[in-house]
């Protein structure tokens, strides 16, 4: 548990806060322009989809199967041909140019790699290298490099052949083949879906340690929620046909679900996931009567009567929280005395709030004291408090303009965003439908489901 | 990386070494053994008490004409079904020729269901008698193998590694010649045996329409009564089918890409 | 040709009905050959291993070369016939009941034998039914392939089909030579497929329901 927090926290470090001038960016912004695909006669696979993926920033696509994630996916690289609509990337309107062409400059990666098995290690990793004529001395350098950068030693690896690796080994092997001629979209589709869960959980934090490396537009195919929150920047959740149900950071699905489908698909451990990004300190810890060991029992008493509380923490000598007294107990006390408190769960103020959570849990409390420096008392988190941080938490918009995405065969326009990156938005009559008043602030900054809901009604 | 990981890899590796080893040396055994079966009919064959007519065809320049006849016969006809059988497979496999390949199975499937002795003269009252004959029923006999056997491989590779090789930037062709053909190599090779076997089998028939080859051998013992000439060339023929598997086997070995 | 079909038509018929009868024997006793080869290997790498490479080695050699073969020991007529149909009838029939056999699930044989089942019983009554389908297949393929070495036979005057294509080849150019030969070749064709949809029937009637495809 511990440690899944810490790679959370890790991992929301490096993608929240995004500045333009500390990282560069290599990906390039992905749009779907009112984009369809459907089969003959039957109801569209992907009905009218319009997607904005922002440069740099890893999107995930979730959803049920059969949801049109993997042929949205698809489309963009145009293994699957959008019946109408349009794929523009960096600008550049690729829905009518070569494919092939267009592919060997979008990396794309799928479960267990899709290594060539007559192919050593290094031919698969070279290939788009080769088809784009690369000299042969570039492409070894090449191949070494991010062989280096999966952490597989080129020395050993380079001339084996993929049954002599294990599915993890494979999947790394796909992911620099994905990279090898530096494109800037990176596809994944469910590729970490077949290895066993160790292995996953490794394979997410290298492509976590990759991306904040590379800072490329990763989209990713995944029916894992978890791997969505892990991974994503943004994610989208689809509906059958390609619905946008919502479009969010994962902090903002998580603490305001657009509706009952995106709920049930999160589950139940929603909550619990969210805890993981904040600690205690950032939320509001209420103040109870606390009283010092020797301190006059009746005073005490009156001060609790004034607040109208039934308990009061009791403080040793230094501060620090020893345990908790009834009133009753206080009236039949001179001074307080720490004989008579009862155990009271204790957690430090830089603990996260899921640790906060699970120590009430195991103490069977529904409070805990707050302890800053040296373990002196700050104050009582109740289970109330930590549900309604995560309101307040998520309730706190990112200051990053959020991508456009809804099914209603709008199409945004280009404008400048805030960071200073080129990114499309929609027009002005569009956005004034589009906000919906949930009461949650968030939904000002045009969400991207509300947009979907907004519009769905009118 | 976990040291379970590496040697699970580490034991992969050497059952891959092993197998590879293991078929080499299953390969040496087949010629070795032909070699001695060979060598004992000619010491025989030399040394025997041979009747005069019996001498007419125990004699090895006589013996290796046939031989050479028996060849010609088998690989003109394995050359032509290569040519023809594999494309028409391609095609096959292919989208828009798809719907065909009922039809063209069926055709295939009667023509190898038909008696090869019928149909070999069949095709002499229709070609008139000879080689042309001969080959051409070797041809239609050989022809399913083949055909079946490379649509049967380009259809068994992973349509998962298909679309990861048109995911980087393949062409359809591209994707044919350097993921889809490499890969069905094997089983394709399967089908290429297959159909050797039979056109050196088949090919003993060819000498009931004057086709030559080495059922000569079988026919003239038959005729004229001479057991020992009817045992030497059964016996011949049986080698040589054995010798022409081996090398089809060799090939197999040689041509299957390493990492299979 | 009409008058040749209507003329010779009894003929036609009884060579039909022998080389029918003669495959489906030999097929016959093949199957019974192969599986008790395939009882006394499958358990064994070893055995099997040998008994699938004598079976390729078998399939190998050509039928003329083998028929030829037994003419020196058995003479002419049925007994060659039958002793070369039935080689290469057993052969692919072996090498699926080996395949069959050893394709039977572990587990299952020991909840046999831990239901008290001998090792006899365990063989009929699980192993063999559980390799069955695998084994007609091999029936399928060896009934197709002795049809036409089958017509071979006739040459050393076995009985069946072949005697029209002999007698049509030696008859050369003249009359209904060519017909004769087309018959046969058209007949062999179609007790093949009537041979084949019988082993499909015997499959369907005999393969448990718990275990078809």
């Amino acid at each position: 548990m511990p440690n899944s927090t810490a790679d959370h926290n890790s991992s929301t470090g490096n993608k929240v806060a995004f500045n333009p001038s500390m990282t560069e960016i290599t990906g390039a912004t992905i749009l779907l322009e009112n984009v369809t695909k459907s089969y003959g006669a039957k109801k569209a696979a992907v009905n009218q989809l319009t997607l904005e993926i922002p440069a740099g920033k890893t999107v995930m696509f979730v959803g049920p199967s059969g949801c049109g994630k993997t042929t949205t996916l698809k489309m963009i690289n145009r293994l699957i041909e959008p019946t109408s609509g349009r794929i523009v990337i960096n600008g550049e309107d690729v829905t009518t140019m070569n494919g092939d062409e267009l592919r060997r400059r979008i990396g794309y990666v799928i479960q267990a790699g899709g290594l060539l098995p007559h192919l050593t290690v290094g031919a698969n990793v070279g290939l788009v290298p080769k088809m784009l004529k690369w000299d042969k001395q570039r492409i070894a350098d090449r191949t070494d490099e991010l062989l280096e950068l999966v952490s597989l030693d080129p020395e050993i690896y380079r001339d084996r052949y993929p049954k002599e690796l294990s599915g993890g080994q494979q999947q790394r092997v796909g992911v620099a083949r994905a990279l090898a001629a530096d494109p800037p979209v990176l596809l994944m589709d469910e590729p970490f879906g077949a290895v066993d869960p160790i292995t996953r959980q490794r394979l997410q934090e290298e492509l976590i340690h990759v991306q904040a490396e590379l800072h490329k537009t990763i989209v990713f195919v995944t029916h894992d929620f978890d791997e969505a929150v892990k991974l994503g920047d943004w994610i989208v959740i689809f509906n059958e046909g390609g619905k946008i149900e919502q479009y969010g950071t994962p902090e903002q699905i998580l603490a305001h679900p657009a509706n009952e489908f995106v709920e049930d698909f999160i589950g139940s451990g929603a909550g619990l996931k969210q805890l993981g990004l904040t600690r205690v300190r950032d939320v509001d810890i209420r103040q109870a009567p606390a009283f010092t060991v020797g301190e006059d029992a009746a005073t005490a008493v009156a001060h609790m009567n004034e607040a109208g509380v039934l308990r009061a923490i009791v403080l040793d000598s230094r501060d620090r929280p020893i345990g908790w007294v009834t009133r009753r107990q206080l009236e039949r006390m001179t001074t307080v005395g720490a004989a008579h408190a009862r155990q009271f769960p204790v957690v430090s103020d830089s603990a996260t709030l899921d640790d906060a959570l699970d120590t009430m849990l195991v103490a069977g409390s529904s409070d805990a004291a707050v302890t800053g420096s040296r373990g002196a008392y700050q104050g009582i988190i109740t289970v109330q408090t930590v549900i309604k941080a995560i309101d307040h938490i998520s309730a706190d918009p990112e200051e990053v303009s959020t991508p456009v995405g809804h099914n209603t065969g709008a199409i945004p326009k280009l404008a400048t965003g805030e960071n200073g990156v080129i990114s499309y938005a929609m027009d002005e009559e569009e956005t004034a439908t589009e906000v919906e008043n949930d009461s949650a602030p968030w939904a000002e900054h045009s969400d991207p489901a509300e947009t979907h809901r907004g519009s769905e009604r009118a | 990386m976990s040291s379970a990981t590496q040697e699970q890899t580490e034991t992969k590796e050497a059952t891959a070494s092993l197998t590879q080893a293991n078929s080499w040396k299953g390969l040496l055994i087949q010629p070795i053994v032909l070699l001695v079966i060979l060598g004992v009919m000619f010491w025989w064959m030399s040394t025997a008490d041979l009747t005069e007519t019996e001498r007419i065809t125990l004699n090895a320049s006589y013996l290796s004409t046939l031989a050479w006849e028996h060849l010609k016969l088998t690989i003109i006809s394995a050359v032509i079904v290569l040519v023809t059988a594999i494309p028409v497979g391609i095609l096959l496999t292919r989208g828009p020729f798809r719907k065909l390949t009922t039809p063209v199975m069926a055709l295939a499937n009667i023509g190898q269901a038909a008696p090869p002795v019928g149909l070999i003269v069949l095709f002499a009252f229709w070609l008139s008698f000879g080689t042309t004959a001969a080959i051409v029923t070797l041809v239609v006999y050989a022809f399913l193998p083949v055909l079946k056997n490379t649509m049967v491989g380009l259809e068994a590779v992973d349509k998962r590694t298909i679309e990861a090789a048109r995911g980087m930037g393949m062409s359809p062709g591209m994707v044919l010649w350097k993921v889809e053909l490499p890969l069905a190599v094997p089983v394709m090779l399967a089908g290429i045996r297959t159909a050797l076997v039979l056109l050196v089998g088949t090919a003993t028939l060819a000498t009931f329409i004057n086709g030559g080859g080495l059922g000569l051998l079988i026919t003239t013992g038959v005729n004229l009564a001479l057991d020992r000439v009817l045992i030497f060339g059964s016996l011949l023929v049986a080698v040589f089918a054995l010798a022409v598997d081996w090398i089809a086997r060799v090939i197999e070995t040689a041509v299957t890409p390493k990492g299979l | 040709m009409g008058s040749y079909l209507s003329d010779r038509w009894p003929q036609i018929l009884s060579a039909s009905w022998q080389h029918f009868s003669l495959v489906a024997q030999c097929l016959l006793l093949a199957t019974v050959i192969a599986i008790f080869i395939a009882a006394l290997c499958y358990r064994s790498k070893t055995l099997s291993g040998v008994a699938n490479s004598v079976s390729a080695v078998g399939l190998t050699i050509p039928s003329f070369a083998l028929l030829g073969l037994m003419i020196a020991p058995l003479g002419f007529g049925v007994a060659p016939a039958v002793v070369v149909l039935t080689f290469y009838c057993l052969l692919p029939i072996l090498r699926n009941a080996l395949v069959g056999l050893a394709g039977v699930d572990r587990s299952l044989i020991e909840a046999a034998r831990g239901i008290g089942m001998s090792s006899m019983e365990t063989f009929f009554k699980v192993e063999l039914p559980m390799a069955w389908p695998v084994i007609l297949a091999g029936m399928r393929v060896s009934a197709q392939m002795t049809m036409g070495v089958a017509a071979i036979s006739a040459y050393v005057l076995g009985p069946g089909l072949g005697s029209f294509i002999f007698s049509g080849l030696s008859r050369l150019g003249g009359a209904n030579s060519f017909e004769s030969v087309v018959t046969a070749v058209v007949a062999v064709v179609v007790i093949a497929l009537i041979l084949d949809g019988l082993l499909l029937l015997l499959g369907r009637l005999t393969i448990s329901r718990g275990i078809r495809a």
